[in-house]
């Protein structure tokens, strides 16, 4: 077992345990609503649709300087009859989403290329954050005949926290969530 | 010897705890203070190890608590079952602990107040004004900025409209050049380009518009806003519709965007920058409390469960050595000199130890000692024992209290009575059931009485078997204690007085017989000469006084020679012709021939079928019988219904077989005071008997190697009885009458 394997079942223990003492600051649907992938010269390209949760706490807590971090992983696995499916691709889509208080507006960073885009509204930054166009997850080579399965989950949680804290929050925050994976068969 | 320069040092063992203590405390601080250092300072660097940090905190948690958990439950068991050292132990480790518990629960709630009022200083009310004052701050100078830009936009819009499409991109280029603008562009509808002026036409494209500005310039409202961009750039983006439509009938408005002086949006970034930190870490307010509560309650248990084990691992070690002690203590009360202790070091406690080891290594070999003493004293006692019970002389020991502490069997057959079992009790009540004892007793308490401790004395002892002469010397046994009591040896010496008067009368005897026979005959001879001579020549009367004297004379003489006879028969020791002859047909005669001489008296025979023949001189033997039955016929004189029985049997002694032969009758029996004298001389009842008649009996029997004895039967009437053997070699070995008479002369000689 790797130690992201560990941190992901201690998380995943946590979130449960949080689930279970009812409280979410995060509260209302977050779930991946549709996606799918097209081939555009041999790329596969992910178009997803993603329910974020917005509400007063999530409002109050951005304008009080707190950042999100908004996570769409998506996974291909190729299926085997007798064993554990094996992971072709395991990628991370991760964007912050902050309050900026000098000009009263809503800034959406791309955290792998450090590109940003500023909204008036908390909605608009939202609805932004929910569409996902064009993602390139996979090239044709990639793949060597067989089905395949891609699966899509989106997350959110409180970001700019120390590494030292996240183990201790684990019972104690309640601002991470993960959604159900979406899943269906790739089209080969 | 404890010196005087060892007891002002501490002892090595709590030397060694203080040292451990010292250490474990050091040890424990370094380490919360790293954790405490590192989780503030670099929070990243020490993240990546946190949680496998606390994994192996909670382990050695867990792990401490198990085995301090095992350690206390031995330790109460130990208490309940009152183990040696176990009190000892749970007092010092309740010592121990509560001296490192105490401390460390102080340090614990300090560290917790202080953390809370730490991390809660961080947040004061003043710090977020100063940050909301300076935001506002920000906003206003950036404010003022935004309205300029937007009234020049509006400007723009006004002047741009109704303008001619030729004039439209002079005009924007010359607000582009005089305001400094980064782009101006005019639009038609949502994002139809009508015309643009940009600070670098070539590099780049009109940037793309925020839905919110289209939505504000179709409400032909002026729209401003602030964008900040990577890298701590801001830009004001404007945008004001113009007051004609487009060709289309779209709404028309300028677009503009301004950068904002470098200095003021370096400034304004590092006031939002602060105000996100600001926000971050006030988030993590309680998290952050929570994190360092755990993280000191995570050292504060690993130390005081490491303290609690310290002290229960370094109160064993110094009992350890006590238990032993303990442990060796009982050994050596239950009588176990062997136990031998390990050092446990060289200080004091080791100084104990090895003074035990040494105490039972004397106390072993003073046992070894004792041992021996003991054995020795019991070999000579058992010694002693033998020789007591091989002596034919009795032994008694008493007390004060005529307690017998010691008795061997000769004085127990001397006195009649088994004293085999008689240590411990006391002498007057055993001699309840003894006559004979009973006299023994009585005599020694008269004696005591007088206060006399030391004295040898000769004692007779009457009893139904006859009188018994013991010479007895009693003496006080010598001792610390003044109750030591007294030692009485005694001897039965009436045999050898018997001997004594035997060896007497038989001198007696011949002397009476060889100087009174000799005479006898001449006074016989010249009483006849005389009667014969003077006899004619006297008158009636004279001749008839002489008549009755001489025949006085003569009968007396004979008589005298009769008895004369008699002596000279007991003195003289005829040469004995041993025959096999039957007893019992022997005894079967005189009955017959008695029977006849005395029809009144009826005498049964009791024979015993098992006595075939003995070896004897067959006339003696008779003449034994002879005397026996005349006696008791003689004693029958005048009884109502004489009875005289006799019987024979056979008995297996220890080295040969008797012949035993019972005269009983059913007369008056023997005068009590006569009883032990009965077979001496001139010793009788009778009127007429000369006394000699049982005294050759006996003197026959000794010399035939049996014994006889006399006593009255508890119904009445007399009976003697008496032992022959059946082979003659009993007799030989055993030695005549005449021969022991012989030795009892020596010995007097």
């Amino acid at each position: 077992m790797t130690r992201r394997a560990l941190v992901t079942a201690v998380f995943g223990i946590a979130m449960m345990l949080a689930r279970l003492a009812g409280a979410d600051a995060l509260d209302g649907v977050l779930e991946v609503r549709s996606a799918y992938v097209n081939i555009d010269k041999g790329v596969f390209l992910l178009h997803a649709r993603v329910e974020y949760p917005v509400g007063p706490a999530i409002r109050t807590a951005l304008q009080d300087g707190i950042t999100l971090v908004f996570d769409l992983e998506a996974r291909v696995e190729r299926d085997r009859r007798f064993w554990f499916n094996s992971n072709i691709v395991d990628l991370t889509l991760r964007r912050e989403l902050t309050y900026h208080a000098v000009s009263d507006r809503f800034v959406v960073r791309d955290v792998r290329s450090g590109d940003q885009l500023t909204f008036a509204t908390l909605d608009e930054a939202l609805d932004y954050l929910g569409r996902v166009d064009a993602w390139p997850i996979l090239v044709e080579p990639q793949l060597d005949g067989g089905s395949y399965d891609i699966s899509v989950r989106a997350g959110v949680r409180r970001g700019h926290l120390p590494t030292s804290l996240r183990a201790i929050l684990f019972w104690t925050d309640d601002w991470a969530r993960l959604s159900e994976w979406y899943t269906w068969s790739l089209p080969v | 010897m404890v010196t005087a320069g060892v007891k002002g040092r501490r002892p090595h063992g709590l030397r060694r705890v203080a040292v451990g203590q010292v250490l474990l405390w050091s040890f424990i601080g370094l380490g919360a203070f790293l954790l405490l250092a590192k989780s503030v300072q670099n929070s990243s660097q020490f993240g990546r190890y946190q949680l496998w940090i606390l994994l192996i905190d909670i382990c050695a948690v867990v792990a401490l608590s198990v085995l301090i958990a095992r350690k206390l439950w031995r330790l109460v068991r130990d208490y309940r079952a009152h183990v040696p050292g176990s009190r000892l132990t749970a007092r010092t480790v309740g010592i121990f602990g509560g001296l490192v518990i105490a401390p460390l629960l102080i340090v614990y709630l300090s560290s917790l107040e202080f953390i809370n009022v730490g991390i809660d200083s961080w947040f004061k009310v003043e710090v977020k004004q100063g940050l909301s004052d300076a935001l506002g701050l920000s906003r206003a100078a950036l404010d003022l900025r935004m309205r300029e830009y937007s009234s020049r936009t509006q400007a723009l819009a006004e002047a741009l409209t109704g303008a001619t499409p030729a004039s439209v991109q002079s005009r924007l280029d010359a607000e582009r050049r005089t305001s400094q603008a980064l782009e101006v562009v005019l639009f038609a509808g949502h994002e139809r380009i009508l015309a643009a002026s940009l600070e670098n036409p070539l590099e780049s494209l009109p940037s793309r518009l925020p839905p919110d500005l289209l939505r504000q310039v179709e409400q032909h409202a002026p729209y401003v806003s602030l964008e900040p961009q990577a890298g701590g750039r801001y830009l004001i983006r404007t945008a004001a519709a113009l007051g004609d439509a487009g060709d289309r009938g779209e709404v028309r408005f300028v677009a503009a965007i301004y950068p904002v002086p470098a200095q003021l949006a370096a400034l304004s970034e590092a006031v939002q920058s602060s105000y996100s930190q600001y926000g971050d870490l006030a988030a993590l307010r309680e998290p952050l409390k929570y994190s360092f509560r755990l993280t000191l309650t995570l050292v504060l248990l690993l130390a005081m469960l490491a303290a609690i084990y310290g002290a229960i691992y370094s109160a064993q070690h110094l009992v350890r050595p006590v238990q032993d002690l303990i442990e060796g203590t009982r050994a050596v009360g239950k009588g176990d000199f062997g136990t031998r202790l390990p050092l446990p070091s060289r200080d004091e406690m080791g100084f104990l130890v090895h003074s035990f080891n040494d105490m039972t290594k004397r106390l072993r070999r003073a046992r070894a000692e004792a041992t021996q003493s003991q054995q020795a004293v019991e070999r000579e006692r058992e010694r002693l024992a033998i020789i007591l019970a091989r002596l034919s002389t009795g032994v008694l020991a008493i007390d004060r209290g005529m307690t017998v502490r010691t008795a061997n069997e000769a004085a127990g057959a001397i006195l009649g009575t088994d004293l085999s079992a008689a240590t411990g009790r006391s002498l007057p009540e055993l001699a309840a059931s003894n006559e004979r004892l009973g006299q023994f007793v009585a005599a020694l308490a008269v004696r005591f009485a007088g206060g006399r401790e030391e004295w040898r004395e000769q004692l007779d002892l009457d009893g139904s078997a006859g009188r018994r002469t013991l010479m007895c010397a009693c003496t006080p046994l010598p001792g610390e204690d003044s109750d030591m009591g007294f030692v009485i040896v005694f001897d039965d010496i009436t045999a050898l007085l018997q001997a004594q008067r035997d060896a007497a009368w038989g001198e007696v005897a011949r002397r009476l017989a060889h100087e009174i026979k000799n005479p006898l005959t001449p006074i016989q001879l010249s009483a006849e000469r005389l009667r014969r001579r003077l006899l004619e020549g006297m008158n009636e009367r004279d001749a008839e006084i002489l008549e009755r004297g001489t025949r006085t004379i003569v009968q007396q003489v004979e008589t005298m020679q009769q008895m004369v006879n008699a002596f000279s028969e007991y003195a003289r020791a005829p040469e004995m012709h041993i025959t096999r002859f039957s007893l019992n047909q022997l005894v079967t005669e005189v009955a017959d021939l008695y029977r006849s001489q005395d029809p009144r008296t009826r005498i049964r025979l009791d024979l015993d079928g098992h006595i075939e023949a003995i070896e004897a001189d067959r006339g003696r033997v008779r003449q034994i019988l002879n005397n026996l039955v005349t006696n008791a016929l003689e004693a029958l004189d005048g009884i109502a219904s004489p009875l005289l029985e006799i019987s024979t049997r056979l008995e297996e002694g220890a080295d040969a077989a008797y012949a035993a032969i019972t005269v009983c009758d059913n007369g008056p029996g023997f005068q009590r005071e006569l009883l032990g004298r009965v077979f001496d001389p001139y010793v009788t009842s009778k009127p007429k008997g000369t006394g000699l008649g049982l005294a050759i009996v006996k003197k026959i029997i000794e010399e035939h190697g049996g014994r006889i004895d006399a006593d009255n039967r508890p119904e009445g009437g007399a009976r003697v009885r008496v032992v022959l053997p059946v082979k003659d070699s009993t007799r030989s070995a055993t030695g005549s009458a005449r021969e022991r008479r012989d030795q009892l002369r020596r010995e007097r000689a």
